[in-house]
């Protein structure tokens, strides 16, 4: 076998999705991966549960899970005084594709987003760029998450115009 | 206003992560695929029951005659989990068409005569899909139908909009 990729077997990965078999398809292609701690949650009040008991390293999100939703959760995470891990990396994975939806889902604090339908390979190079992301958070007075600029001008001579 | 405040978290998933030692991207893709497979082949059996839930929808609408946003949304729901498992399972055409048909209800806040048959004519193509099996890319097809429905969701709005009379108003 080539050995040549990312050793993912310590990874402890959340996965929130409404529908029992995305999560069963997830859990299946993250086993595939190599991750071998997985944990599932139905919606949105069970996934916060689980991501404080379980305190993962990553978090795989729906964003439509009645009665409340993935974005809702999203925010806990990052705000909550109970989140063990408000800088946890979040992927959503969603079929609310439209551009003003990812841009809710950005502004609401998530680390990337991967549209359904979900592929193997998609939710492989999603995982590995989020192992990559090394984006700093931003906390100011409307915001706190990763850095949501994702091209960072290595030539930009001018000052700091980042204000709350 | 405050200036941003930058935070680099001391703990970050890349040291849960060793870049060498795992399974090659390939190996690792093709490893997952091979531990969906029993999922994949269950996906059939699964979504004829949920498409079977949004022709039981469409039809209580349509005998009820009162259409409302809820039962909207709840057609919208049912269309939109349909088409994000539809790809995932493989079964391309089944999230070009639910992706159709939630285009088709999204922000909408009554449905008309015309407007039912179109739902109908999504739900029945779905139904065609899964009793032909057509799985796999099937791009040639995946083209013709999203231009299509396309054009039938067209169609169907600019004839409301002008308002002639729907099927059931005459």
């Amino acid at each position: 076998m080539n050995t040549s990729g990312y050793s993912l077997d310590g990874l402890r990965v959340l996965v929130c999705d409404d529908s029992r078999q995305i999560r069963s398809l997830i859990n299946s292609f993250l086993n595939g991966f190599g991750v071998k701690s997985v944990e599932e949650a139905g919606d949105a009040d069970e996934s916060f549960e689980r991501m404080v008991e379980f305190d993962p390293d990553l978090v795989i999100t729906d964003w439509n899970m009645p009665p409340t939703d993935g974005l809702d959760f999203v925010k806990k995470v990052r705000n909550s005084s109970e989140s063990p891990n408000p800088y946890v990396p979040i992927i959503m994975l969603t079929g609310y594709t439209e551009l003003y939806r990812v841009k809710q889902a950005r502004d609401a604090g998530i680390s990337a987003f991967l549209a359904k339908p979900v592929s193997a390979r998609a939710l492989y190079k999603r995982l590995t760029s989020v192992v990559d992301d090394q984006r700093p958070f931003v906390r100011n007075d409307l915001y706190f998450g990763p850095c949501r600029r994702m091209n960072v001008r290595s030539n930009y001579m001018g000052g700091e115009r980042r204000k709350a | 206003m405050a200036d941003a405040k930058i935070i680099r978290p001391a703990r970050h998933i890349s040291q849960k992560v060793r870049k060498t030692g795992g399974p090659s991207p390939a190996d690792a893709i093709m490893r997952a695929l091979n531990a969906a497979e029993d999922l994949m082949g269950q996906y059939q059996g699964w979504a004829v029951d949920d498409l079977g839930a949004l022709w039981q929808k469409f039809n209580d609408t349509v005998a009820k005659g009162d259409v409302g946003t809820g039962d909207i949304q709840d057609m919208f729901d049912i269309s939109h989990e349909i088409r994000g498992q539809g790809g995932t399972f493989g079964f391309p055409l089944i999230t070009v068409i639910g992706d159709s048909l939630c285009k088709f209800l999204d922000g909408r806040g009554r449905l008309t005569g015309f407007e039912l048959e179109v739902i109908k004519v999504h739900i029945l193509a779905m139904k065609a899909v899964f009793r032909q099996e057509l799985k796999g890319d099937q791009d040639a097809m995946k083209s013709d139908l999203r231009d299509l429905l396309e054009l039938l969701r067209a169609k169907v709005d600019m004839t409301s909009n002008f308002g002639v009379d729907s099927p059931s108003d005459g």
